[in-house]
């Protein structure tokens, strides 16, 4: 592969681009465990970390991988894991913990076939997986959808930045199509600032009073007040972190919506349709927590059709179904697994929906 | 205006790195491109192919129903991709392991002995690289400038050796008499 220098365009992968993105971002350790469609990642790091000085452990089992990202953010590090859907799905129980722990974790995603063990083809089958978890109790991640390996460089530097100055798990959700993907890229310096963790990282406890960090919360009114804090935190990511791109929705009777890499063909027809003089839009949530609630319902006031465009049965439409909360019509295009569905058959199904 | 390509072939003849050349040959003229695998279970002797899209504004999207370029290394992938071809589409097809016919009207047919030609060079490796000088030509290339910085731009360290027989390689393609059928 080339070298992936700063400042220069280059070729490559998502899943390189997403691991050089990680080191840039200053991530000091690395815990995984293979599986395609995302290997790429951890081949990448194995080699570079060392390069640097820093941690790079192929761990036994996801489930070892993402408590050993728990231990080394508990100590304030930049710390991350990457994986895939079956292999994701062993690490739900870590991923609450983190959450009411509030520990920086970062967890790239590259979505393959499911359920079960499916297959290495890419699919957008885990929004659910992301958004929603399947830890128990009462908690939120940050998910981050690319569409383009540039934007696999982009949103994990911002994977980095927002688990950190939010101190909560943050899931950086691609699919195998973008981790396998080759687009031209160029590496800017990490653009945020350092955030300082001294107030409550476990450091040592020498001249300062112990801290631990656990998720046991025997005392129901102190919990009540640190889920009640959580949810105040949850908040104020939705008022300052939600991102999206819209375009031609201010005359739009139909937007289309996408997230990922499907957005880009849901994108293509959208421009295609509009030359045919049909009044369409375009929307995609880049983050999918905090989802552009607000936004969608503004549209809604307007739009008489939202067409939700997945690579899965239909899980982001429920965010839109609440979002619009009935003031819009939503239709759904889907295909279980696989690549996305060609811009063509697009148009023809939008076409007969209007 | 958008542009795809197929590029397929035995696993082991280089289609995945002739495509990751071709890809930024397009990035170095300053164009949108993306490169995409089959990606899967393969083995050395299997069949793979890499799509690339060319664009002037952002790339569409990968896996499209047709094909405006196909270069096929041998016979499994000209039979399995001819009939996505569009009308006007051109194919390159390695005659050493393709049998020439021209099934499709209206389809724009290069069969060149690329395997023979590369063993001639002494390198039956350069199969791929040949048909890239071929491809070249037919897109009217002025010439090999950005082929060729941009195979320096896929090489590992290691291979850059190998640099000056790719050129030939590619120069072969590009100036090969062609008889057209």
């Amino acid at each position: 592969m080339a070298e992936l220098t700063i400042g220069k365009k280059i070729l490559t992968k998502g899943n390189y681009a997403i691991a050089h993105a990680a080191v840039l971002a200053g991530c000091e350790c690395y815990f995984g465990y293979p599986i395609t469609p995302q290997s790429e990642i951890g081949e990448y790091l194995s080699v570079k970390m060392q390069e640097e000085g820093r941690a790079f452990v192929c761990a036994e089992s996801e489930l070892s991988a993402i408590n050993m990202v728990m231990g080394a953010c508990s100590t304030g590090a930049k710390a991350m894991t990457s994986s895939s859907s079956c292999a994701v799905a062993l690490m739900q129980e870590a991923i609450a913990c983190a959450c009411t722990d509030e520990l920086p974790v970062v967890l790239i995603s590259v979505m393959r076939g499911g359920p079960g063990l499916g297959y290495i083809y890419p699919s957008q089958g885990d929004y659910n997986q992301a958004t929603i978890t399947g830890g128990n109790g009462d908690f939120r991640t940050i998910v981050l959808a690319p569409s383009t390996v540039q934007e696999c460089v982009d949103l994990t530097y911002k994977a980095f930045h927002l688990a950190h100055k939010y101190r909560n798990p943050t899931i950086l959700l691609a699919d195998g199509l973008m981790g396998q993907m080759m687009e031209p890229v160029e590496f800017k310096p990490y653009p945020y600032e350092e955030i300082d963790h001294s107030d409550w990282a476990l450091t040592g406890a020498k001249g300062r009073p112990a801290r631990s960090i656990k998720s046991l919360g025997v005392d129901v009114d102190k919990q009540c007040e640190h889920i009640k804090n959580l949810f105040a935190k949850y908040k104020k990511i939705e008022e300052n972190e939600t991102e999206w791109e819209e375009f031609d929705t201010e005359d739009a009777d139909i937007i289309l919506m996408s997230f990922g890499s499907p957005s880009r063909g849901v994108k293509s027809a959208v421009k295609e349709l509009r030359k045919q003089g049909l009044k369409v839009g375009f929307f995609r949530p880049i983050t999918l927590f905090p989802f552009p609630h607000k936004r969608l319902a503004e549209l809604a006031q307007r739009v008489k059709k939202f067409v939700v465009i997945e690579i899965n049965m239909g899980q982001m439409v429920r965010d839109v179904r609440l979002a619009v909360n009935g003031a819009a019509k939503v239709e759904q295009i889907n295909k279980p697994v696989g690549a996305p569905i060609d811009v063509e058959t697009i148009i023809e199904e939008v076409k007969r929906m209007i | 205006m958008e542009k795809n390509f197929i590029i397929a072939g035995f696993g082991g003849q280089g289609v995945l790195l002739a495509g990751e050349v071709l890809a930024n040959a397009f990035m170095l003229a300053d164009k949108h491109v993306t490169w995409y695998p089959s990606y899967g279970a393969e083995m050395r002797g299997g069949t793979v192919n890499c799509e690339i899209v060319m664009s002037d504004e952002e790339v569409s999207a990968v896996n499209k129903k047709d094909l405006d370029f196909l270069v096929a290394l041998n016979q499994l992938s000209f039979d399995k991709f001819l009939p996505k071809l569009k009308k006007g589409a051109t194919v390159i097809a390695n005659s050493t392991l393709v049998k020439k016919s021209q099934p499709i009207e209206g389809i724009n047919y290069v069969f060149a002995p690329l395997s023979e030609l590369a063993t001639e060079l002494g390198n039956v490796k350069m199969t791929n690289i040949l048909s890239l000088g071929l491809l070249a030509k037919e897109l009217g290339f002025e010439n090999l400038e950005l082929l060729e910085q941009a195979l320096d731009n896929v090489l590992p360290p290691h291979r850059k050796n190998l640099l000056p027989l790719n050129f030939k390689a590619l120069k072969l393609g590009y100036t090969y008499d062609l008889v057209k059928q």
